[in-house]
């Protein structure tokens, strides 16, 4: 059986949207000077390469057409690598990951190049153009319901205090510092060049907040509500990519490979409690590579919210101090598009740092999903 | 040669202030002050940033700051060679201010005017032992604060300065940056303040001399006379406790010991205490006023002139008060302290400043014009003086044992200080003679076409006159401006006759505001008859009036100033183009009474958005851009605003002056004159229910955070269902989108949520959320 493998991770710098200083910068254009740096870090033959699966969460306007095959322009890939544009909203990019997984098993190819982008600053989240069907509006309302007000029922009806998510948001802040200050980041991020100037460091972190100063913020989405600006990742720029390929080609090709694919899954659940997703998609995704909870060393689990990490945390039973080492995406940003290939690439990189041998990366999914990548360290 | 640069040197309030107009101009400006302390940021960086949170707003678009650029005097004065203009407004210390002039003199570029906002230093002083060359090219230009809303510029120039240079810098003054522009003498406080000091002073002494309370003070020196209700303390605590010992003291200085403002310049020992113990105004912990926030709210608190302890504010009950609501002259000659008060303070200031009139300024015209406009009195102390009659001021000062100035006994013998005479307005001259008052090229006010003309057609709410060269001008003269069947007959009316006679048709009032919406009070009345199809009449003889303006057979322009709100804003956004003053403040507000826009507002905002390039493509942003305007009744804090928003459009143009507001519209109607088409009517394409599926979203989640009550929940849903083109998605016509906004009203018009915020808007003058 031919093993799918991550064998390079890079990310771009992540920004706050419309005030970072990706905001003016394209999505591609960030993309395509990401994906070049890929491919000289990983060593590979672009000639190769089967596709580009490019995930991203609103496809439209600038991030429009086929973004992934322009973009293999963009990047000076050769015009036989395929372009793929991949749609599951903040699981875009770990379902690119998926995909090539899939396909490398089935022998349709032995590299992929598999990236997420997204540009909050320059493509609205809705897009340009929201039209949602009327009658499914007005019938089943949840389906297109607020992202913040699931945040918002699930911390109600998991019983998650907002002390308690100001507890997690702040750790997360802290960590995400203490990486960056340890140098823990230098490896995966692929400095941008932009009109004015280069772009190297994260912008979305706030090192010096506390909980005692998160819970002076405004509820952001009821307003009674649990949830704030601080304990929801906030509106980014940024993209991240990971190398997949075969264990034989990697080997023949002389790749070195962070980690093994060992199972993935996707798995529904209600919109309205969507950050509860990678409870359901995580559990298949463990049974499927027959492990079981406890064997689990890294966990990178996006952090939407932190009402949701922390229902999916306490759910799953999680040890949370093998939760995000480096922080999540209340510090680090999520940009929609680029999450799933930035956590499934930072498992992959962490068992390396770490020494440990399986590692999970799961997130929630707009419109009630969740989506989950069992690595085992190469 | 035009300015094209401007650099303000000092960030002070005023320096900082002007340098924010002139960027509101759209001109470049280099600010240059001090470095900061310890390699931080540089006085006038910040200086910008002070700018930009300022209440009210110094800019009137917040990108006007990328305009001015921030330097250090000491190592940035070469950024001061291409300036056409540098305007010097340090502190008034007369050695500071010439070392300044000898570093601009190195560097100036030939011709590059000079000009010094002292409020104080005579222009003698400042240019003495300064070239030849410099003294050419030098004046004194004193702008007034905060420098965007005050329009008056006081200008001295000398003897040496150039005509051309000054000519370039009091157009620039006039046109780009709004200005109403005094020539003045070079005398100490030059105009308004050496009139506006006397008085103000005048006022806190009687006050503390005749007990009165502070609220009677201003509720006597305010409305009554004219003059703003912050009267004379509130103004003193806008102007700051501590600059008004400061700028007696230094008028005291220069004048001669005969002058009457000698005689009051005792500074009592209560507003002393008060600067000791920082209550200095607004800008400190309060003044005679304060706000006090307690876990009630702010409420205003006011201080009491003989315990020196502040309290609640009392409505003031004089009877003199209830006499100056038939006239002026009863106030003043009412025996009740508040009469008393009135007397003492205004019949000394008038005869001061008569006492003055040739020697502070050419002709009283001026005077009247800069205490206008420097200290926002309706009317000058001329026209005030015209108001009493000269002869009976002649007599109260004789009784109070005051001597009569030559000119008031002038005026007393002859006609008044004005006359009209042929249409023209003309003052009385230093030689007893009436004669005509200069104004600067160009500016034609509706007053000025309503002298000594008959209105071409007038009912109870409009008047139609005749402004020349074929074109007609609309005036509204509604209580407030608020639009009535009057006023949209005779819009009716105007179309079916216009043509007969004239070309063109300008929409214009001098009011404060151009129209503040329909009149509520007809609305409420029917629906508290429940008469229905009265309502829906109403909504469509708007409509109609609106769509016959439109699609008139003659060019129409809008020309508004002030507020232009709910159906004024909609008139305009009919209109073929609008000439707005730069201080227009345009809104769609009908949510706020529980209502939708349904004299075409909805419909022609959607058109403006539709047909902006800028807009992202597909059926939504259009929509959406419309929805937010409307649903958060948003109203533009200016011109430049309006057109960022989208209430105006590349058609419409923006008149600093207001003065200039008429004649720029007039000129606009006759560019568009020629070969005038009506516009073709639009045909919209509107998502349908779609895209009222994705507003409903937005609504539902601005419900749950709160910012949404129930109320406003169902007429923005209404709103929604109309600017998305109803039930049906694809084309809509101009006849459709009304039709959807005629029964979106109506069927607001029927909830009782929505008749009480109507009645509570007639109440109170504000909105309510319920």
């Amino acid at each position: 059986m031919n093993n799918a493998v991550i064998a390079s991770y890079v990310r771009s710098p992540f920004t706050p949207a419309t005030k970072g200083n990706l905001r003016g910068i394209r999505a591609d254009e960030i993309t395509a000077q990401m994906l070049r740096a890929l491919v000289a870090k990983s060593g590979i033959d672009a000639t190769e390469l089967e596709a580009l699966y490019l995930g991203c969460a609103f496809p439209e306007g600038e991030q429009g057409m086929n973004l992934a095959r322009l973009i293999v322009f963009l990047a000076d890939l050769p015009h036989s690598v395929a372009g793929v544009t991949v749609n599951q909203f903040c699981g875009s990019s770990m379902q690119a990951i998926h995909m090539a997984a899939g396909a490398i098993r089935m022998e349709a190819g032995e590299a992929y190049l598999c990236a997420g982008v997204e540009s909050m600053s320059r493509v609205p989240m809705m897009g340009f153009n929201p039209l949602p069907h009327p009658g499914l509006a007005e019938s089943y309302p949840q389906a297109y319901v607020d992202m913040g007000e699931t945040a918002e029922i699930l911390g109600e009806r998991e019983d998650i205090s907002r002390a308690a998510q100001e507890l997690f948001a702040a750790a997360s802040q802290q960590k995400a510092a203490a990486a960056w200050k340890a140098g823990h980041l230098n490896d995966e991020i692929v400095p941008i060049e932009g009109p004015t100037g280069v772009i190297s460091a994260d912008g979305c972190l706030r090192p010096e907040t506390t909980p005692e100063v998160l819970s002076g913020l405004k509820p952001a989405f009821r307003k009674q509500g649990r949830v704030t600006a601080g304990t929801s990742s906030p509106l980014t720029d940024g993209a991240a990519a990971v190398l997949v390929c075969s264990e034989d080609y990697a080997n023949r090709k002389g790749l070195k490979p962070l980690a093994r694919i060992l199972a993935t899954a996707v798995a529904g659940c209600e919109p309205e409690i969507m950050g509860i997703g990678p409870v359901w998609a995580t559990h298949k995704a463990l049974k499927r590579a027959g492990l079981e909870l406890a064997d689990i060393d890294i966990w990178e689990l996006n952090e939407a919210f932190a009402s949701q990490a922390l229902a999916c945390i306490n759910t799953l039973g999680m040890d949370e101090s093998r939760v995000n080492l480096d922080g999540g995406a209340i510090a680090l940003g999520h940009p929609l598009g680029a999450t799933g290939a930035r956590i499934t690439g930072k498992v992959a990189a962490l068992l390396q740092r770490e020494g440990k041998r399986y590692g999970v990366a799961t997130q929630c999914i707009g419109g009630g999903q969740g989506i989950a990548t069992v690595l085992e360290r190469y | 040669m035009a300015i094209r640069k401007v650099g303000v040197i000092g960030a002070g309030v005023m320096g900082a202030g002007i340098a924010a107009h002139i960027s509101n101009a759209g001109i470049p400006v280099v600010l240059l002050d001090r470095a900061g302390e310890k390699g931080g940021p540089s006085l006038a960086q910040q200086a910008i940033g002070k700018l930009l949170k300022s209440k009210p707003a110094a800019f009137m678009s917040r990108h006007n700051a990328r305009l001015i650029t921030a330097g250090v005097l000491e190592q940035d004065l070469e950024v001061l060679a291409d300036a056409d203009w540098i305007i010097e407004a340090v502190s008034e210390d007369l050695a500071l201010k010439h070392s300044i002039y000898r570093q601009i003199a190195q560097v100036r570029k030939r011709g590059a005017m000079v000009s010094s906002n002292t409020s104080t230093i005579p222009l003698t002083a400042l240019v003495k032992g300064l070239p030849r060359s410099f003294q050419c090219n030098f004046l004194i230009t004193h702008f007034f604060n905060p420098p965007r809303y005050m329009r008056l510029l006081e200008v001295v120039s000398g003897e040496k300065t150039s005509t051309h240079g000054l000519k370039k810098v009091l157009q620039f003054a006039d046109q780009a940056l709004g200005k109403g522009v005094v020539h003045c003498n070079d005398t100490p406080g030059f105009i308004a303040n050496r009139i506006g000091g006397f008085w103000l002073q005048c006022a806190l002494l009687e006050a503390i001399d005749l007990g009165l309370t502070i609220e009677e003070a201003d509720a006597v020196c305010g409305r009554p006379m004219g003059i703003p209700k912050t009267g004379v303390f509130g103004l003193m605590d806008l102007i700051g406790l501590d600059l008004m010992p400061r700028i007696l003291s230094s008028l005291c200085s220069l004048l001669p010991a005969s002058d009457a403002l000698q005689e009051i310049s005792d500074i009592p020992a209560l507003l002393t205490g008060l600067i000791e113990g920082g209550y200095t105004g607004r800008k400190g912990k309060g003044g005679f006023y304060r706000l006090k926030i307690s876990e009630k709210g702010r409420h205003k608190e006011v201080l009491d002139l003989q315990s020196g302890e502040y309290r609640c504010p009392e409505k003031p009950r004089l009877e003199s008060l209830v006499a100056a609501k038939s006239s002026l002259q009863a106030l003043l000659e009412h025996p009740d302290r508040g009469g008393l008060y009135a007397s003492r303070v205004l019949l000394r200031t008038l005869a001061y400043t008569t006492s003055l009139a040739t020697e502070i300024a050419n002709d009283i015209a001026t005077i009247d014009q800069a205490v206008r406009l420097g200290y926002n009195w309706r009317y000058g102390p001329f026209e005030l003086i015209d108001q009493l009659g000269a002869k009976w001021l002649v007599g109260r000062l004789e009784g109070e044992g005051i001597a009569v100035p030559p000119a008031l006994a002038d005026a007393a013998r002859s006609a008044g200080f004005y006359r009209e005479e042929a249409g023209v307005r003309e003052h009385l001259n230093a030689k007893g003679h009436y004669q005509e008052s200069a104004r600067a090229d160009g500016i034609y006010t509706l007053s000025d076409a309503k002298l000594g003309a008959k209105a071409v057609a007038a009912n109870a709410g409009a008047k139609l006159w005749d402004i020349g060269d074929g074109v007609l001008c609309l005036e509204f003269c509604s209580k407030m401006n608020s639009l009535d069947p009057d006023i949209l007959g005779m819009l009716m009316q105007t179309v079916a006759d216009l043509p007969k006679s004239h070309q063109a048709l300008v929409i214009h009032n001098e009011g404060t505001n151009f129209s503040v919406g329909a009149n509520l009070g007809l609305l409420l009345f029917a629906s508290n008859i429940a008469a229905w199809s009265e309502v829906e009449g109403l909504v469509k003889a708007g409509q109609d009036a609106y769509t016959a303006l439109k699609y008139a057979p003659f060019p129409v322009v809008g020309a508004p100033a002030g507020m232009a709100l709910g159906g004024g804003c909609e008139l305009l956004l009919h209109c073929d183009a609008i000439q707005a003053h730069s201080e227009t403040y345009m809104g769609l507000v009908e949510t706020g009474v529980g209502l939708v826009p349904a004299w075409g507002g909805c419909k022609e905002l959607l058109g403006r958005m539709s047909r902006n390039p800028r807009r992202p493509r597909g059926p939504i942003p259009p929509v959406q851009g419309a929805f937010e305007l409307i649903a958060e009744a948003r109203v533009s804090t200016s011109a430049a605003e309006a057109q960022e928003g989208g209430f105006l459009g590349p058609r419409d143009r923006v008149s600093m002056n207001p003065e200039r507001l008429l004649a720029d519209a007039k000129a606009l109607a006759l560019s568009l004159a020629p070969k005038y088409k009506p516009p073709e009517p639009f045909v919209f394409q509107l998502p349908g229910p779609s895209g009222r599926a994705a507003l409903e979203l937005a609504i539902k989640s601005f419900h749950r955070r709160g910012l949404a009550t129930d109320h406003d929940v169902r007429v923005a849903g209404k709103l929604a269902w109309v600017l998305s083109g109803g039930d049906q998605e694809g084309p809509c016509t101009e006849t459709q989108l009304l039709a959807l906004e005629r029964a979106a009203f109506v069927e607001l018009a029927r909830h009782p949520d929505t008749i009480t915020r109507v009645e509570y808007m007639l109440e109170n003058g504000k909105p309510l959320r319920n």
